[in-house]
């Protein structure tokens, strides 16, 4: 009854285009059929999501902690995000790690160890993905993004963290550089893993066929993952079938391949709010509506930048070059893995691990020059002769 | 490093930019393994196998134009792909294919029965490396319905298990696929969105999509050139972006040994070498091969013209023909059932069945008729256009003598001659007499068309053959079996086999790409000069100097060159003659000469440890013509002292 009310609402309408119209409404109506409330079409369980990342993360030897952190009314009335936490006993910087779209805070697995070794490591499902709750985000891209920036923000206060090294990787990326953006105080270096949304979406295009275009336009209206949430029971296996290369590159560490597919799949059968967030933010098939080419010059100068890229990685790495000109004052260094994709974590843990060790460290040897009451200004210069390229 | 090429059905023609590339600036990584699946497999083996791109190229081209002369492109019934890449590997792959292949081509096959990977790099014969290649590209009902077997086990494409074989971590990846390769192309759009299908990562993107369907609806030429260009460009962006780009007089061929564990891997160069700079900044700009470049606009002229083409411009009759697909779709199943029935019949056992199918098709005399008569339109038209190998010709000149005819006249045509063959064949079975007897009429036309030459003196024939390329296709499709000794049948077999290599020569006049030649002198030569030394990363590195200039393999220097080369050649020969022969007869010169001959290695010495000086003057190649020229006007007395003073006159200005 609800669904040809919402029918009939979109044909009272006399529209413009009105055949655009209907498209959306059929589209509706099957996401309407697919979500959870039907015949439990989908397989989530927050237990089976629970077991899996256990499992996945059982492969990490330091001792670490698994708990939500309330932050109140972000979004919506109370939101929760999932923590997993290492190491917070250390006196130094902590590092927060901030996953890509449809991951979670348990493929970092190869990475905990290294990290949480020498300082704190704070890993979260962001607000709408993974274990976290789930409200509805704005459709309006900035405020999306604002609000996702704020989640992190209140998840900090609630920590009492003073001040941490940010790292995000693909979406993490683009939302750990708004968060420096908007609380350039807390983030004493920001390290960017094959960051998505930074260069600005080309003026002129290659000419495609009508037919292509067709198609891009059906497709515009949906989530990127709504295929996995489409294929109901059989998502796992459909997972397996289009990305065999994730589970693939955890196959060394962990000895169920099937694992990382599960979680994924369970990460990202729910209710998809985030990724809604996510759509809210990009325009046309992945750039950003509000790139972070053109803001980075707002950053305030004194917090350092490490770019970090997969040389397999299809990400624009265009970017790099302007942000390097446009932060010509400030410590800005760009490395590239050799052999490693977009996934540079998991690819080349060793060298990515290596990196983003190198760079907490120089945050270390900053407090500790600071305490000897040494200028900042004089060691900008330094790491600007051993940046690269 | 060891490279590897995706599967990609017709967008094979990436892989012959790419390969381009690889051969113009960077051979020296053609020297390890070489792995792929599908038209990547067939593409490294014609790499290792070192075919002229040009061949390749126009290879493609042909199968290309061939499927989208149908209504159904590759789809249509009668449209056999298997056959045509048969065809296609018998006439260009050298005899020795598969010695060079073991071990280097790594083919990725799928097994049938389990759909489980296999990666093959042994092959025992020719006919066994084209049986594997053919089975990596082939796609059930698209290529035919029954698997080829390879070493008793049938096989399917190797796409459907993994599309890209990497041997192990060191391994530039290639694919036409925007994705996570590290030779592909980037396009514009999509920034998020993979998914990886039999581990060739390939990202959502429209154009990825456009390429896709591509992989079996062959585009328009003009499309295939503008995606070799694409694959010259992304090969050339990658070896730039990792300095894999070297000069290639000094030709350093650099290893490196990791003796501790560091991470970086990339090969380092001399970043002296000023002509590596130079021929850095050259490569920046460079665009693909002119012997390339041309293949495309011939195969895009011919495409744009002729009457078929003019009518089907036109919207309504794209439309007409698509419509009418009731009707001939029909004819062509027919057609195509009885020519696959052929093939089958005939090709059940082993590739050799095919070869002699295709011998007796040819012996009968109804079939000798028609090829004679297509042969002389396609000798009026254009000679040089026709392919030396008979069947590729028969291919080409159906082709040509039915392009006004409409495609259902094609069929029903085509139709009557398989049935006609068909009979022929089966009569020839029966009665092999007969077969011979219709040979030897065949024969003699072929002589009273080419009166001017004769049959008997097999070294007048020889001669013909390198001018006349026609002729010597007649005297293939005929076998000559009238000549019944063994022996002559033997020579004209020679004769036959010769002449693919005289093509590929040709070609590689043609070719600019005059770099391939250094894979071979690196694998010929000894070097002259070899460094070895551990940096402060503690890798040893090896620095291996070729002097390219000695090498006298045709294809290694330009005409000129080899001219000069061959003058020097002379000179040191000379010299043991002096040694022998002049010595008694008068001592005077003969001291000169010898002291000119000394003085002269002497000066060219400096030619191997002083690159940048070596090519710079021409006086090295003068020299000897003058002093051959010399040898009636002068009084041999004072030769050496005249040249020993332009040599001196020329240091001085050097200096």
């Amino acid at each position: 009854m609800r669904l040809l009310n919402k029918l009939f609402l979109f044909f009272a309408i006399p529209c413009l285009n009105a055949v655009s119209r209907v498209y959306c409404a059929v589209v509706i109506t099957v996401l309407s059929w697919v979500s959870p409330n039907w015949l439990s079409w989908n397989k989530y369980s927050e237990s089976m999501l629970r077991s899996l990342e256990k499992r996945i993360l059982s492969i990490v030897k330091t001792p670490h902690k698994g708990f939500f952190v309330d932050i109140g009314p972000v979004v919506g009335p109370a939101d929760k995000i999932w923590t997993i936490s290492l190491n917070v006993e250390s006196p130094k910087t902590p590092l927060v790690l901030l996953h890509g779209l449809g991951a979670g805070v348990a493929l970092w697995c190869l990475n905990l160890d290294a990290f949480a070794n020498t300082r704190p490591v704070y890993a979260i499902d962001l607000l709408g993905f993974g274990r976290s709750s789930r409200p509805n985000f704005s459709t309006n891209s900035q405020e999306a993004e604002q609000q996702l920036v704020r989640a992190v923000e209140e998840w900090r206060k609630e920590l009492k963290l003073k001040e941490f090294i940010l790292l995000g990787h693909s979406m993490g990326g683009f939302l750990a550089a708004s968060y420096a953006l908007s609380y350039p105080d807390q983030v004493k270096h920001l390290i960017l893993a094959d960051p998505w949304g930074f260069p600005e979406r080309p003026t002129e295009y290659k000419e495609v066929p009508l037919w292509i275009k067709t198609i891009a336009y059906v497709m515009k209206p949906f989530n990127p993952l709504a295929g996995i949430r489409a294929a109901g029971p059989l998502g796992p296996w459909f997972i397996n079938r289009i990305r065999p290369d994730i589970s693939r590159k955890y196959a060394l560490a962990l000895d169920d391949s099937k694992l990382i597919t599960d979680y994924i799949y369970q990460c990202n059968c729910q209710n998809p709010s985030g990724e809604s967030a996510f759509h809210a933010m990009m325009s046309d098939f992945g750039w950003a509506k509000n790139p972070m080419v053109n803001r980075i010059d707002k950053l305030k100068p004194e917090v350092p930048i490490t770019l970090l890229y997969g040389s397999r990685s299809w990400i624009d790495h265009s970017a790099s070059d302007i942000i390097k000109e446009k932060r010509m004052k400030s410590f800005f260094k760009l490395q590239v893995v050799t052999g490693a994709g977009h996934h540079v974590y998991a690819d080349k843990p060793e060298a990515f691990n290596q990196i983003v060790l190198d760079a907490c460290q120089s945050v270390d040897s900053l407090i500790n020059s600071d305490d000897s009451n040494v200028q900042y200004v004089e060691e900008s210069d330094e790491p600007e002769s051993d940046s690269k390229q | 490093m060891n490279l590897s090429f995706a599967g990609c059905g017709f967008l094979g023609i990436y892989h012959v930019g790419v390969a381009c590339c690889f051969r113009k600036y960077a051979p020296h990584l053609l020297l390890d393994k070489i792995s792929g699946a599908s038209a990547g497999a067939i593409a490294a083996c014609c790499l290792i196998c070192d075919l002229p791109i040009g061949d390749m190229t126009s290879d493609v081209l042909r199968v290309c134009t061939e499927a989208r002369s149908r209504s159904l492109g590759a789809f249509s019934p009668s449209f056999n792909i298997h056959r045509l890449l048969l065809e296609n590997l018998e006439k260009f792959l050298p005899e020795d294919a598969h010695v060079r292949c073991t071990g280097k081509l790594h083919v990725s096959l799928t097994r049938m029965h389990d759909g489980k990977n296999v990666v093959m790099s042994q092959f025992d014969s020719r006919e066994e490396l084209i049986q594997a290649l053919l089975a990596s590209a082939f796609i059930p009902i698209f290529s035919g319905l029954i698997p080829p077997k390879f070493k008793g086990v049938r096989y399917m494409d190797g796409g459907y298990s993994d599309n890209l074989p990497t041997l192990d971590e060191n391994t530039i990846t290639v694919s036409p696929f925007c994705g996570e390769s590290d030779i592909c192309p980037r396009d514009d759009s999509s920034q998020l969105f993979h998914i990886n299908i039999a581990n060739t990562s390939i990202e959502l993107s429209k154009h990825n999509m456009y390429r896709i369907v591509r992989i079996l609806f062959p585009p328009r030429p003009e499309v295939l050139s503008n995606m070799c260009k694409q694959g010259f460009d992304d090969a050339l962006r990658f070896l730039h972006r990792n300095n894999l780009i070297n000069c290639t007089r000094c030709l350093a061929v650099q290893s490196t040994f990791v003796v501790s564990e560091t991470l970086d891997e990339d090969l380092e160069y001399d970043p002296q070498c000023k002509e590596c700079k130079l021929h850095r900044q050259e490569a920046l700009v460079s665009n693909v091969p002119e012997s390339v470049l041309s293949k495309f606009q011939e195969a895009i002229d011919k495409a744009n013209h002729g009457l078929l083409h003019w009518l089907f411009k036109h919207r309504g009759m794209k439309l007409l023909s698509v419509l009418t697909l009731p009707y001939t779709l029909p004819a062509d199943v027919m057609y195509a059932t009885f020519t696959k029935f052929r093939t089958y019949s005939t090709n059940r056992g082993s590739l050799i069945v095919y070869r002699d199918s295709a011998r007796y098709d040819f012996v009968n005399f109804i079939g000798e008729i028609y090829e004679s008569k297509s042969y002389e339109l396609g000798l009026r038209g254009n000679a040089v256009l026709i392919p030396p190998y008979f069947s590729c010709s028969r291919h080409l000149c159906t082709r040509r003598f039915m392009v006004a005819a409409p495609q259902m006249g094609n069929g029903v045509w085509e139709l009557s001659k398989v049935f006609m063959d068909k009979l022929s064949y089966l009569l020839n079975k029966i009665n092999r007499k007969r077969q011979q007897l219709s040979a030897k009429i065949t024969c003699q036309l072929a002589i009273t068309e080419y009166d001017k030459y004769d049959v008997e003196s097999c070294q007048d024939l020889k001669s013909e053959n390198k001018m006349n390329l026609n002729f010597t296709l007649k005297l293939e499709d005929s076998d000559l079996p009238l000549t019944q000794s063994p022996v002559r049948r033997f020579k004209t077999k020679e004769i036959l086999q010769r002449k693919p290599s005289f093509t590929v020569n040709r070609t590689d006049t043609l070719d600019n790409d005059t770099f391939d030649h250094i894979l071979q002198v690196t694998s010929q030569h000894d070097t002259i000069m070899a460094y070895y030394y551990l940096d402060e990363n503690n890798k040893v590195k090896v620095t291996e100097i070729f002097d390219v200039s000695n090498s006298d393999s045709p294809i290694v220097q330009t005409s000129h060159e080899k001219l000069a080369n061959r003058n020097l050649e002379f000179d040191d020969n000379w010299q043991d003659e002096i040694d022998a022969d002049w010595n008694g007869q008068d001592s005077n010169s003969a001291d000169g000469a010898s002291q000119y001959d000394i003085d002269e290695i002497l000066d060219r010495e400096p030619i191997f440890s002083d690159p940048e000086s070596e090519w710079t003057g021409s006086f090295k190649i003068d020299e000897p013509e003058e002093f051959c020229s010399a040898d009636d006007h002068r009084p041999e007395s004072e030769r050496p002292r005249q040249e020993k003073f332009e040599q001196e006159q020329k240091e001085k200005v050097a200096a």
